[in-house]
């Protein structure tokens, strides 16, 4: 017989100090089966292998810092300690880090997401929205105190300033990123004015890059009402969000240069739009111009001014000829006084005088014929040598 | 409040200069029509040039709600 009989607490407590105290620091590898994350934020799981298997938690706080969603069927190396459970009398661990077996593991998990979203057509061209051309509001979804961060707003200030951006903070790391990063989508899909997001990260390793690679980013992704952007880490690192994006740019930076315009190109566009406007108006104006002179030149306009020309000439011809017979006639008058002039002198009347000739004047004329001479009159007798006046009146005698 | 009615009317404002080059560019159009719209096409990327050199960056960091809609985990 047994010399000592234990009540069930007793034993329990037995138990728990033995292997709480032998299995304090354990590292064990196996395959996560039966995984459930709790709404309190614990995670439930088994890892099992071929033979056997163990009841494992995960308390939330602690599980923070796996940077992958566990998911059945996937290998990993946990860390942790057993605990015992008295209530239940079960065993489990108490997880406190997990890591997959090997980048393998990774690896796998990834092809079979990939494969699955795409045969649900989450990566298909045609579920693919148009970036806008020149969005005025661009939504950013990355961490706060991040390199990307810092990468797209120098690069907005720099080429496009007028941008106006809206940033939906997040976690981009470690397991509660995914949902960070899901959520921060649907809280810029709640802005109206956002034209299109950015999901961006900076460089780091496969692990750091995970939430990027996880279902519940890509579903967000995939129902996104505005179009995104990923720009998510290195040239070389393809995430799953990437596939399933609008647009995959290599990086942050690639990512905002994509969207935004070149400073000096918007700034040519306009002064094309402004050359092309003024030769566009130019060249308007000269058809007009052509237009008024090839009416101008038509018949019909024509005519009016030809008559006119043709009348002018007729009337400086006129003219010219008036001026020639005018010239001519004076011409003719001007001959004949000067002959009448010399005529005039030939029979010079001082020389007649001379002779001892007078010449009767009364009142201003010459008395010619003695039948003019006034009788009752003064009169004037001018001789060769002087003039005599003769005031009395002449009488005549029969 | 401002900065966004420039930043929105920025975007119409260029919209429009483009189509005022279209418009001038097709050869039926009113000598009138013309003075019009090639005047208004000279302010806007006057005005256009002003908004750009004098633009700002804006930066909105949003709140985030993580009790949302949804509580994962």
């Amino acid at each position: 017989m047994v010399e000592n009989t234990l009540t069930v607490t007793e034993i329990t407590r037995l138990i728990k100090n033995d292997l709480e105290e032998n299995f304090s620091s354990l590292s064990i590898v196996g395959e996560i089966s039966n995984f459930k994350a709790h709404s309190s934020g614990h995670w439930y799981f088994t890892l099992k292998d071929s033979d056997a298997q163990i009841s494992c938690t995960m308390w939330r706080g602690v599980n923070n810092y796996v940077f992958f969603s566990p998911q059945d069927g996937m290998k990993v190396t946990i860390i942790g300690r057993i605990t015992v459970y008295p209530p239940r009398g079960n065993y489990q661990i108490d997880v406190r880090a997990m890591q997959p077996a090997g980048v393998g593991e990774l690896q796998i998990a990834y092809e079979k997401l990939k494969e699955k979203l795409q045969r649900e057509g989450l990566f298909a061209s045609e579920n693919k929205k148009e970036l806008p051309e020149l969005p005025m509001k661009i939504g950013i979804v990355t961490s706060i105190g991040g390199a990307a961060l810092k990468d797209l707003l120098s690069v907005a200030k720099r080429r496009f300033p007028l941008v106006e951006l809206f940033i939906a903070p997040c976690v981009v790391q470690g397991s509660d990123a995914a949902a960070s990063i899901a959520s921060a989508i649907k809280l810029l899909n709640k802005q109206d004015e956002v034209e299109v997001i950015i999901v961006a990260r900076g460089g780091g390793s496969l692990e750091d890059l995970w939430a990027f690679n996880e279902e519940l980013v890509a579903y967000a992704i995939y129902h996104s009402k505005i179009s995104i952007v990923t720009g998510i880490g290195h040239e070389i690192d393809f995430t799953i969000a990437d596939f399933v994006a609008d647009y995959r740019a290599a990086t942050p930076t690639a990512a905002m240069e994509i969207l935004t315009p070149e400073m000096n190109e918007i700034t040519t566009l306009i002064r094309n739009y402004d050359d092309e406007i003024t030769e566009s108006m130019f060249s308007i104006i000269d058809e007009h111009k052509i237009q008024i002179s090839s009416i101008l030149n038509s018949y019909g306009f024509r005519n009016p001014v030809e008559l006119l020309k043709l009348y002018s000439q007729k009337v400086d011809t006129g003219l010219y000829k008036l001026n020639q017979s005018i010239e001519k006639f004076l011409n003719l008058k001007k001959n004949r006084a000067e002959l009448l002039s010399s005529r005039l002198s030939a029979h010079d009347v001082q020389k007649t005088l001379a002779k001892g000739f007078v010449l009767v004047k009364q009142e201003d004329k010459f008395v010619t014929r003695a039948k003019k001479f006034q009788t009752a009159k003064p009169h004037t007798l001018i001789f060769y040598d002087n003039k005599i006046q003769i005031d009395k009146n002449y009488e005549e005698k029969n | 409040m401002k900065k966004k009615t420039n930043q929105s009317s920025f975007k119409t404002d260029l919209q429009r200069l483009e189509e005022i080059s279209t418009l001038l560019d097709t050869s039926e159009i009113d000598l009138e029509e013309a003075i019009t719209l090639y005047e208004e096409g000279i302010l806007l990327s006057k005005k256009c040039l002003v908004t750009l050199n004098q633009a700002e960056l804006k930066v909105n960091e949003l709140k985030s709600k993580i009790d949302d809609d949804e509580n994962n985990f």
